[in-house]
């Protein structure tokens, strides 16, 4: 059997600069900051305060069938992004076969603010508060059940909850789900409320920088946690020609390997970042020459950064200095789960509009970190394949690839059904 | 074509056993774990009952080593990797040579270690919170540590689908070994007991309630039935490429010939949506197995004596096998060691892989009466004698989540 071809034809977000591909993608070109002082809870008892926290969100302007008061915040950034990525896609819920219609959704924390309440409750010993919404809405599985319910798809209905990296551990299994035949469209991304715990965690391993996040710089001093949902609507080429669909990028292979190192920090060498970009290049038949853009995973931490640079230099060789690499963590700060998931949205675009985003805030060359981070300003340049990393706790790595689609398109028209 | 993937070795450490066979003896001989809770106090809560293991000790499987850094889950999971990797004759040395992956199911991972962290940072000051513990507060945490710990290079991945979590890890396994990625995978699933997860269940009144008789509770099917019991444990199956484990010489146990899922989005509020969806990955377990429903010898149900739940499994499976389900003996192994969650789903299939060996198919601890239109016969508390070629393991959640796997038996060994 022929695998099906599998396509981005929907993107949607929500993100500390901007809700929505239009708003977020304009922002993300011009180099706007999303991180501010911490709104969510009061940090005077850390040694920093800030965050990258998505504002003004109103849940209830993307639920017709969910009442907002019975979800949790990843849940609703992700009904949001998954709305507005169905709208992007021009696809109507109406026309679809419902039980062939799948979730694959990541996450690091799943909604941590219900289990923050719990402890909030025990500690001042009103534990008898919480009754049964804390198992409705806790367990990190419900953010895609969430959305199936939302949107009444019966298909596949995923969660992989590898942190960091889980956008791409996502958006991967929806693309192997689609090319085995299994569903005929796929929701696929990731989400993450701004959390009390992961920011404490980060906070104690002094992983947090003060004021801006510089990732690649000299001065770099590490990540600002952040929030927010990234989904893309993926079908097979097939369906997306046949209704004349917009396709922005053709998924076309993937790559995951396990540091089996340690659970935060990298691999001295970068070993299993080498071997899930290498994986990814050869499932999709891509030479590394051909890769017009890399998306970092770019935290910004000292580590990071460096080890991640020495992961490109070892499999591009000479050819690293020729690609383009940026951390649009620079500007939204570090997502958790929804990372890699809107950072292959931001790949997509970068393949479909041949512009890439810029590493803000880097002003220093760091002799360690020598590449071309695409400094400052966005760049037009024609990306014909981009590559979206990331790695997260637990040395789980995850690369991406993301192709321009050669297939002939016809320009966007009414919905057909899928 | 696609790679046919086999079972060459379990590992399972569980309230009743920490082998398949103790397991299956434990079964066999209608042994219950579950028991008043003896890990946290259950003063206040509706239910006392829970299938906890007894005195587990991680230094068992793992040796004496540091193992400090792993919470209670994490120690289950790389307990049951080593014992998973022993059975299937993986050595240290040759971890070294492949890349093995590790794909765990789990709904929690461990909701206690979360919630600790957390509560430190509240009492004392986020300051004395431990770097160290915040490791363990992702959810991959126990596929981290044991990936670690026994050097497990390949995919490292995390499912999390509620009760269905680590059925739907071997299913995930299965793709990526039939796709050609990988040649050798764990995979399945765990959840510790503990007291955050255990409150949520009670406070969600889905556990068992029992004025007199604790010992006749839970009980799937049975008319009596009034919520489930929580267990815990891991169960992990070593996956491989068929072609690449035969050429190492590898004893295999089963195939694993399809699976199916499907998601009910009223979550068992709809009884018409409900059968519907779990009927739908019964289907499609089946076709992807190129079965048919008479080929199915006999059923692991994931029941576990919800009252709703046990009703919509007993009717879905019946549509999914178009009707042919009076004949079909069924098993659900949850009387007796509660409703493991992550670990659930992978504990049926070893359960039924020692079926596939000694031909006894434990009996329903518990069950008198069967719901009047629950359409199966062969169902009872007593052990039946059959000769297995082809299980339906079926796992189906409190919340909509179902996934079905079908187990073959590999009759060239």
């Amino acid at each position: 059997m022929k695998h099906s071809r599998v396509v981005v034809t929907g993107i949607g977000v929500v993100t500390p600069i901007g809700t929505g591909r239009e708003h977020f993608w304009t922002n993300l070109l011009a180099g706007r900051s999303g991180i501010g002082p911490v709104r969510s809870f009061d940090t005077s008892a850390y040694s920093v305060h800030r965050g990258a926290e998505v504002h003004d969100f109103e849940a209830e302007n993307y639920l017709s069938n969910l009442d907002a008061a019975h979800l949790g915040r990843a849940s609703q950034f992700a009904i949001a992004a998954a709305r507005l990525a169905l709208a992007d896609a021009n696809v109507e819920i109406a026309s679809l076969d419902l039980e062939r219609a799948g979730v694959s959704m990541g996450t690091t924390s799943g909604e941590p603010r219900e289990v923050e309440r719990f402890d909030d409750l025990f500690v001042s010993k009103n534990l008898e508060r919480v009754g049964p919404e804390f198992l409705a809405l806790y367990p990190s599985h419900v953010i895609a059940a969430h959305i199936a319910r939302e949107l009444q798809f019966g298909g596949i209905n995923i969660m992989i909850p590898t942190a960091c990296a889980a956008g791409n551990y996502a958006i991967a299994h929806a693309f192997d789900v689609l090319r085995a035949g299994r569903a005929s469209l796929m929701l696929a991304g990731g989400s993450d409320s701004f959390s009390r715990i992961t920011y404490t965690g980060f906070a104690q391993l002094g992983a947090i920088a003060p004021e801006v996040c510089q990732p690649f710089d000299r001065c770099r001093k590490g990540m600002i946690p952040g929030e927010g949902a990234g989904v893309l609507v993926l079908e097979p080429l097939s369906s997306a020609l046949k209704r004349g669909a917009r396709i922005y990028a053709e998924i076309s292979g993937y790559g995951l390997s396990c540091d089996a190192h340690h659970m935060t920090a990298a691999h001295p060498n970068g070993e299993g970042a080498v071997r899930a970009m290498k994986q990814a290049l050869e499932q999709s038949g891509t030479a590394r020459e051909e890769v017009g853009y890399i998306s970092a995973h770019g935290t910004g931490t000292p580590t990071n950064d460096r080890l991640e640079t020495l992961a490109v230099k070892r499999l591009f060789g000479d050819a690293a200095y020729r690609v383009p690499i940026s951390s649009i963590k620079s500007m939204l700060g570090h997502t958790m789960g929804a990372a890699s998931a809107i950072e292959a949205a931001a790949c997509a675009l970068a393949v479909y509009h041949d512009r890439i985003p810029p590493t803000i805030n880097l002003r220093e060359p760091d002799p360690e970190c020598d590449l071309d981070y695409v400094p400052n300003h966005a760049r037009e340049h024609t990306v014909r394949v981009a590559m979206n990393n990331a790695y997260a706790f637990g040395g789980n790595n995850a690369s991406l690839i993301l192709k321009k689609c050669e297939e002939p398109q016809k320009g966007t028209k009414s919905t057909n059904k899928i | 074509m696609r790679n046919r993937v086999v079972i060459t070795g379990a590992g399972v450490v569980s309230s009743l056993g920490d082998s398949s066979s103790s397991l299956q003896l434990s079964l066999c001989s209608g042994r219950r774990a579950v028991k008043p809770v003896e890990l946290f106090s259950t003063a206040g809560l509706g239910c006392p009952l829970g299938g906890e293991i007894p005195c587990f000790d991680a230094q068992k499987y793992l040796g004496r080593r540091n193992l400090r850094p792993l919470d209670r889950t994490s120690r289950l999971v790389a307990s049951a990797a080593q014992l998973a990797l022993n059975d299937s004759g993986w050595s240290g040395s040759i971890l070294n040579q492949e890349e093995v992956g590790l794909v765990l199911g789990t709904m929690f991972c461990s909701v206690h270690t979360i919630s600790e962290f957390d509560r430190r940072a509240l009492e004392v000051g986020p300051a004395y919170a431990s770097p160290m513990d915040f490791s363990n507060t992702v959810i991959n945490a126990a596929a981290g540590q044991t990936a670690i710990i026994h050097n497990l290079r390949g995919i490292n991945s995390t499912i999390s689908t509620g009760i269905t979590s680590g059925l739907q890890a071997i299913a995930y396994a299965t793709e990526v070994i039939r796709s050609g990625r990988a040649r050798a995978i764990l995979a399945g699933g765990a959840d510790e007991m503990c007291f955050e997860s255990f409150y949520g269940f009670d406070r969600a009144g889905l556990l068992c309630r029992s004025e007199h008789s604790a010992g006749d509770f839970p009980i799937p099917f049975d008319k009596r039935r009034n919520g489930f019991a929580l267990g815990e444990g891991a169960a992990l199956l070593m996956l491989e490429d068929a072609h690449f484990a035969r050429e190492r010489g590898a004893h295999t146990l089963a195939e694993i010939t399809g699976h199916g899922c499907g998601y009910d989005c009223s979550q068992g509020e709809d009884e018409e949506s409900a059968v519907n969806s779990i009927a739908l990955s019964v289907r499609r377990a089946i076709n992807d197995a190129s079965a048919g429903p008479h080929e199915i010898d006999c059923l692991s149900a994931s029941a576990n004596g919800s009252h709703a739940g046990d009703r919509h499994e007993a009717k879905g499976v019946f549509a999914g096998l178009n009707g042919q389900t009076r004949k079909l003996p069924v098993t659900a192994i949850k009387s007796m060691l509660g409703e493991t969650l992550g670990a659930s789903g992978p504990m049926q299939a070893i359960a039924l892989l020692e079926t596939m060996r000694d031909g006894v198919l434990p009996g329903i601890n518990g069950l008198e009466q069967v719901e009047d239109d629950f359409a199966f016969d062969m169902i009872s508390s007593d052990n039946r004698e059959i000769d297995l070629e082809t299980a339906l393991v079926n796992s189906a959640g409190f919340d909509g989540h179902c996934c079905s796997l079908v187990l073959a038996r590999c009759n060239e060994n």
